[in-house]
């Protein structure tokens, strides 16, 4: 069993990491890390460089926490590459950031989200910036 | 066999010495064929260049071989959004090619507006991208947007095709 | 004074509100297309020839100015902010830029890019108003022998100097020429190369086949690589610059700008070697010589003032001589023939007041850049989020269009497909693509000249060497052609020397650059122990700060 998180380099991103940090304490579940990018932009900044993640590995290191950080960029969008993580690994929670959207954002852009609440198959958490 | 294959392989270069050597000898097949009267006006005549040319052609082919039979190769051209560290994508280049030669196949008979659609589509659609109705909705946007603006902007007429009528 | 009055004229032509909104389109299509991965400003202009055939020949150029300064901007943009240069003469930019950005000083070294710019390219246009004129009154002096061997030196110089490997540029060269010879020859009427293809008959349309290498052939070598690894671009705010940063860029700009000028007017001059001559000198000259290579703002400073003085006087030999020196002046040199306008010595003649409109549209347009680029700079940055899909795509969608809409004929489109084949093979294989353009365009008018030329002295060769000038032009192609031999003797004899120039020069160049650095993998798995993530991360860093990836050999970012 394992606890998957979707990581994004921003507050809501970091938010969802220390709430999914804290569960794996509890659960003393091994923690997948998942940043994904569609990779269709040369620029994604939600795609999270080596410094990044090196950061995040090390503060994993020092919580000790069984974890395993993945980085797929296969041209599928986040929620399916997260829904596919919770399978392959038999995910128990699933935590996921939320940003802020006006309604009509939401309705034009899709969400992520929606497609992760809407289509996974364990329970999922999800966490607000600043909360 | 297999020496001459191994010898071969990876000198896919080669096939562009052989264009260049095919390319230059048309040029000097076509020139040969060329009847010219001795005339005193033009005394280089039209047969002068595509013999410098097709000579140049068949010179580079065979120095492209040797080079690079004894080894050498051109470099692939880089750029801001190429990685070369993997192989060539044909998985990408087919689908594109296809698009290209349906919109061939298609303009003068169905019209700008259909062709350019299935055009659009099809390439966003070998490039990786799966929002099948956004990206059907631009396309229709883009091609009907040109077939207006080439029509009433620049005043010319594409090909109306199966739309004759409607549009 | 007469000169002064003409650009003055030029100046009210191009001021009129319509011909302004043209400078302004082109300005932010070109910035727009040197942001842009994989689209340059030759490709925009061969992309818009067919629409601008319906605009005033004037309004048209004046737009393709615009795009011509304006794709010089906006690649220094993207080299700063992702160290990913299009072209090789943006290596240096990227390498020293990219640093400073990382650094912290993203501003800065955007600000001091696009003011030298502006300076460069301001003081580049006076010295065009300057000596374009001079060129001119010698070259209509010239005779039709002079004037063949000028061209031959040219195609030559452009073929042999720049590139990676001479033979490559040679068969591209050839390429170009073949592809110049199909159709009804004028003198005689002989049809060469059309195969009994009455579609043929009027040879390739030089806009089908720029479209098709620039655009097409483009395109399908970008799909067949594109870059999987997302990247991290630097943010940024507003590019300023503070009263020190001032004091240590105004003289790398004019002395960058002093480089770039006299290369760029060169027949093969280009812009890669003058941002590499300003680079060394700003370093050998500087007093913080330990900042370079880590983000000195000289290193920024001087080499993308060279380059813009050279793109400016690439512009000498286009309007003096009719002689294209890069894709993009090649391109507007195809421009001016579609628009039955002759280049060559005579433009300044028979189309004055266009020449001269032109030229101060490059004034004007160079102060747009610096207005739309200081302030806007992070909103052009944005334009990288566009997902690549649409964007490859509509390249191809425009090609198309573009091609198809100058006959109205499908077969068009099947040469667009053939020659953009040839066009992704060639970029496959390293020949280049400036070569191929030249001879598409050059040939036929070199054909033209020899004709002339033979037809003057009845048919003896002799005639081709009849003026002094002529002897002298093929003592310099002579010169150019054996120049790799000459440069491998005088290394035999001195070899010390030879060693330190060659090593000074490369050191700065690309070397200094190194090689490709390993961009983190697709799919990365992390399980490392605190020590060695620290090690890892050190390396990494280090990895990324070295990591610009090698321009096209001698080629701009079509």
């Amino acid at each position: 069993m394992s606890i998957i998180v979707g990581y994004v380099p921003t507050a809501e991103g970091t938010a969802a990491l220390d709430r999914a940090i804290s569960e794996a304490h509890k659960s003393q579940s091994r923690l997948v890390i998942i940043n994904s990018s569609r990779g269709d932009a040369i620029v994604d900044k939600r795609y999270a460089q080596a410094q990044d993640i090196n950061e995040v590995t090390e503060r994993l290191e020092k919580e000790g926490i069984d974890h395993l950080v993945l980085q797929p960029v296969r041209g599928n969008d986040v929620a399916s590459e997260v829904l596919e993580a919770a399978d392959k690994y038999r995910a128990e929670l699933i935590v996921i950031g939320l940003r802020k959207r006006t309604p009509v954002g939401k309705l034009i852009m899709g969400s992520t989200a929606q497609q992760i609440l809407l289509e996974a198959s364990c329970p999922v958490l999800a966490v607000k910036a600043g909360a | 066999m297999t020496s001459l294959s191994t010898r071969l392989k990876g000198r896919s270069e080669l096939g562009v010495a052989a264009l260049l050597g095919a390319v230059g000898a048309l040029v000097l097949f076509d020139a040969a064929r060329l009847v010219v009267p001795y005339s005193q006006s033009d005394p280089v005549g039209p047969k002068a260049l595509p013999i410098i040319v097709g000579s140049l052609l068949l010179v580079c082919a065979v120095m492209l071989a040797v080079n690079v039979l004894r080894g050498g190769h051109g470099e692939a051209e880089a750029g801001e959004d190429i990685d070369l560290s993997h192989p060539a994508d044909w998985r990408t280049i087919l689908p594109l090619a296809g698009a290209f030669i349906a919109n061939i196949l298609l303009i003068d008979w169905a019209g700008w507006v259909i062709s350019g659609t299935v055009l659009f589509w099809g390439s966003v659609w070998a490039l990786g991208s799966r929002h099948y109705v956004r990206d059907g909705l631009i396309a229709l946007a883009l091609a009907l947007l040109t077939f207006y603006g080439f029509y009433l902007g620049l005043g010319i007429a594409l090909p109306a095709g199966l739309l004759e009528g409607i549009l | 004074m007469d000169i002064l009055s003409s650009l003055m004229d030029g100046f009210a032509t191009a001021l009129t509100p319509m011909n302004l909104l043209y400078a302004l389109i082109g300005v932010l299509l070109g910035t727009a297309v040197g942001v842009l991965p994989g689209i340059g400003p030759a490709m925009t202009v061969a992309l818009l020839l067919p629409v601008a055939m319906v605009l005033e020949p004037t309004s048209a150029f004046i737009m393709f100015a615009g795009i011509y300064y304006g794709g010089m901007y906006g690649g220094s943009t993207t080299s700063i902010l992702l160290n990913t240069p299009g072209e090789s003469s943006s290596v240096i930019t990227a390498i020293e830029g990219n640093r400073m950005a990382k650094a912290g000083k993203a501003a800065q070294a955007l600000a001091t890019a696009a003011i030298g710019s502006f300076v460069a390219g301001t003081i580049g246009t006076a010295l065009l108003v300057v000596f374009t004129p001079i060129v001119v009154e010698f070259a209509v002096s010239l005779g039709s022998p002079s004037y063949f061997a000028i061209m031959v030196l040219a195609l030559l110089a452009v073929t042999a100097v720049l590139g990676a490997s001479r033979l490559r540029g040679f068969a591209s060269l050839g390429l170009g020429l073949a592809i110049g010879l199909v159709g009804i020859d004028s003198v005689s009427g002989q049809r060469r190369l059309t195969f009994g293809q009455p579609l043929l008959a009027d040879g390739l349309d030089i806009v089908v086949i720029a479209v098709a290498i620039f655009a097409v052939g483009e395109a399908l070598w970008v799909a067949a690589h594109l870059r999987r690894t997302p990247l991290q671009i630097i943010p940024v705010g507003r590019p300023w610059m503070g009263k020190q940063d001032w004091k240590r860029s105004w003289k790398p700009w004019l002395r960058g700008t002093a480089f770039g000028f006299p290369f760029g007017a060169l027949p093969a001059g280009g812009a890669e070697i003058p941002t590499f001559l300003s680079y060394v000198t700003e370093k050998r000259l500087s007093k913080h010589p330990e900042e370079f290579g880590k983000g000195a703002i000289e290193g920024v400073a001087g080499p993308e003032a060279a380059n813009n003085a050279a793109a400016a006087g690439t512009l000498t030999p286009m309007l003096a001589l009719g002689l294209p020196t890069n894709a993009t002046a090649a391109v507007m040199l195809a421009a001016f023939t579609q628009f039955g306008i002759q280049p060559g010595p005579l433009l300044f003649e028979n189309e004055g007041p266009l020449v001269w409109a032109l030229i101060a549209s490059l004034f004007i347009g160079n102060t747009l850049l610096l207005l739309v680029n200081l302030p806007l700079a992070p909103v052009w940055a944005k334009l990288l989020r566009l997902p690549r899909p649409y964007l490859y795509a509509g390249i191809l969608f425009f090609a198309t269009l573009g091609a198809y809409s100058v006959n109205l004929q499908a077969f068009d489109l099947v040469i667009l497909l053939v020659v953009g084949a040839l066009g992704f093979m060639m970029r496959r294989f390293g020949l280049p693509v400036l070569p191929l353009i030249l001879g598409l365009i050059l040939g036929p008018r070199i054909e033209k000249q020899l004709r002339q030329t033979l037809q003057l002295s009845a048919g003896d060769v002799s005639g081709l060497w009849s003026e002094p000038i002529a002897v002298v032009v093929y003592i310099i192609v002579a010169l150019v052609l054996a120049w790799p031999l000459l440069f491998k003797a005088w290394r035999r004899m001195r070899p010390r020397t030879a060693v330190a120039v060659g090593g000074g020069t490369v050191a700065a160049g690309p070397a200094a650059g190194g090689p490709t650095a390993e961009r983190p993998t697709a799919e990365r798995t992390t399980a490392v122990s605190p020590g060695q993530a620290a090690a890892a991360d050190g390396k990494t860093t280090d990895a990324n700060t070295a990591d610009a990836t090698p321009a096209n050999h001698g080629q701009e970012k079509s």
